[in-house]
């Protein structure tokens, strides 16, 4: 399996950062209130790994946001909390006035904004570093158990990308993940625009 | 084979669509828009063409959807902006009523990247969801109701015998959790079937919504639960408090009943007055701790209050099995 030098994580740790920070300003402006994203570590890991990561999870219960990137690699961009996190950070969003068993589709689409802002965010800070563009379906809300996650649909070849995120607002902490999903020559793709970036920057 | 659409059918299409539509060259001039937008916001499409959005439209500088705009000419990326997060962000009109009362319609906003060789660089759909909006508020209005009506007491609007069968196992796992005592208050009104049969069920209700009333001054809002418990008994779950506390709670209400001095011929000294038994349960502590023992044992000491003659508040502590007045 394809595996990342110390030097290849920190770049793409700190490209996602940027990524996460624009998003927190935008997030801050919609609510006018400050939101702090962070993406305090990046892993690469086997399709099966990050399913196991997700049913492991004490809460079986996700909310997800997905979109797909196409360009120089294709990646299914996935935004995952636990549902009761999710519910939490529409709730600071929104108003408090959403009882956590009753979530409508205003909520579901406020939730699939919010995941549209993180991943543009994320991808958008990808291209501008790799000096590349992608294309993009729009953002699609699930609500359910691991079991219906799409990334458990992929095939058994892909790899994913996987993204601690960590969410402060209102003074509260809200923890999640994204997974890009990538194929293995996506992948290849993917770290051949990276090298390219470090052998720019001299780093190589 | 059949002929293909020309450009001029295509724009009467797009000007009979049910959905607002902005197309942007890459420097985020309209180059086109629709009826649908012209009927809603009041302006021409003529006049609309040519202008930069964010002049035509000066409500959507320096938000996200100026930032959206940018992120499809430049990142060819493609966002969607929610009613929750923005309903209103654009002066569009339903009808010209709305344009007088200032009410704008709520608005579901996509913003797309076009990807062909021509200027048009990003397409802005608008949709109406307003009335998607008002029907959920009302669905939530309905299920709110709902909720009351099966969670309160009709006659007093304190909580109904179920909400304080939820509320008593709810705070007592967390008294539990937390290893915090939780202190419980019953309370019966003296002679009231006397009072009911002399003054009639009228007067009767009328005492009773005050006596709830009363209960409410002493219950700490969003802690305390003031709940009917039955015909003429009140409960009050108090989270949190220790003896004294819950003493002093419950000789508050019995003293607070005589203060307001209703007039009851066949009561203790022709007044209205309550008997209330008081208890607290550390559910940690003791060894067979459920709601069922600290209930009884507030009813225990209700009974103590009648037994000694009524109008008094009495404690009765699970630890030496003794009573006392509160």
């Amino acid at each position: 399996m394809l595996t990342l030098s110390e030097l290849q994580y920190d770049a793409l740790g700190e490209i996602f950062n940027i990524g996460v920070g624009r998003a927190a300003a935008s997030l801050s402006q919609i609510v006018n209130d400050e939101v702090q994203l962070n993406a305090p570590a990046v892993s690469l890991i086997h399709i099966e790994q990050a399913s196991r990561l997700l049913h492991s999870s004490e809460l079986q219960q996700f909310s997800s946001v997905s979109q797909t990137f196409s360009g120089p690699f294709v990646a299914q961009a996935l935004l995952v909390f636990p549902e009761s996190n999710a519910l939490e950070i529409v709730r600071l969003m929104v108003g408090p006035h959403m009882s956590i068993d009753e979530v409508s589709e205003f909520e579901q689409e406020a939730m699939c904004e919010i995941g549209n802002i993180i991943l543009n965010a994320c991808m958008s800070s990808l291209a501008d570093i790799f000096h590349i563009s992608f294309s993009s379906t729009l953002p699609l809300h699930r609500f359910g158990d691991a079991e219906n996650l799409p990334v458990l649909e992929g095939d058994e070849d892909q790899m994913v990308l996987l993204l601690q995120v960590d969410m402060v607002i209102s003074q509260q902490h809200i923890q999640g993940h994204i997974l890009f999903l990538l194929s293995v020559a996506s992948m290849h793709s993917l770290v051949a625009c990276l090298d390219d970036y470090l052998k720019a920057q001299g780093l190589y | 084979m059949p002929e293909k659409l020309g450009n001029a059918s295509l724009s009467m299409v797009i000007d009979n669509l049910e959905t607002g539509v902005v197309i942007l060259d890459r420097e985020q001039r309209i180059l086109h828009s629709n009826r649908w937008l012209a009927l809603r916001s009041g302006i021409s499409s003529e006049t609309l063409s040519g202008q930069q959005f964010t002049e035509a439209f000066p409500e959507a500088a320096n938000t996200r959807l100026e930032q959206a705009i940018r992120h499809a000419t430049h990142d060819r990326l493609p966002s969607l902006l929610s009613p929750a997060l923005h309903g209103t962000l654009l002066p569009l009109y339903q009808t010209a009523d709305d344009i007088r009362r200032a009410r704008r319609m709520m608005q579901m906003i996509h913003v797309m990247p076009l990807q062909d060789d021509s200027a048009a660089s990003c397409l802005i759909q608008i949709s109406d969801m307003t009335a998607n909006i008002s029907r959920e508020r009302l669905l939530r209005q309905q299920t709110e109701n709902l909720r009351r009506t099966t969670t309160q007491d009709r006659l007093t609007g304190v909580a109904n015998r179920r909400q304080f069968d939820e509320t008593l196992s709810l705070e007592f796992a967390k008294a539990r959790k937390s290893r915090l005592p939780l202190g419980l208050v019953i309370v019966d009104i003296d002679f009231f079937s006397a009072y009911n049969t002399h003054y009639g069920r009228e007067q009767g209700d009328a005492r009773l919504i005050e006596i709830a009333a009363l209960l409410n001054t002493v219950a700490r809002p969003g802690i305390d639960l003031v709940a009917r418990y039955g015909g003429d008994e009140f409960a009050l779950i108090l989270p949190d408090q220790d003896e004294n506390q819950v003493a002093g709670k419950a000789e508050h209400i019995r003293s607070g009943m005589l203060n307001l001095n209703i007039a009851h011929t066949s009561g203790i000294d022709e007044q209205l007055t309550v008997s209330v038994g008081a208890t607290i349960m550390a559910p940690e502590g003791e060894a067979e701790a459920d709601t069922h023992t600290l209930l009884s044992s507030a009813d225990v000491a209700l009974y103590q209050a009648k037994n000694d003659g009524r109008n008094r508040a009495i404690f009765f502590s699970l630890g030496d099995g003794g009573f006392r007045p509160c």
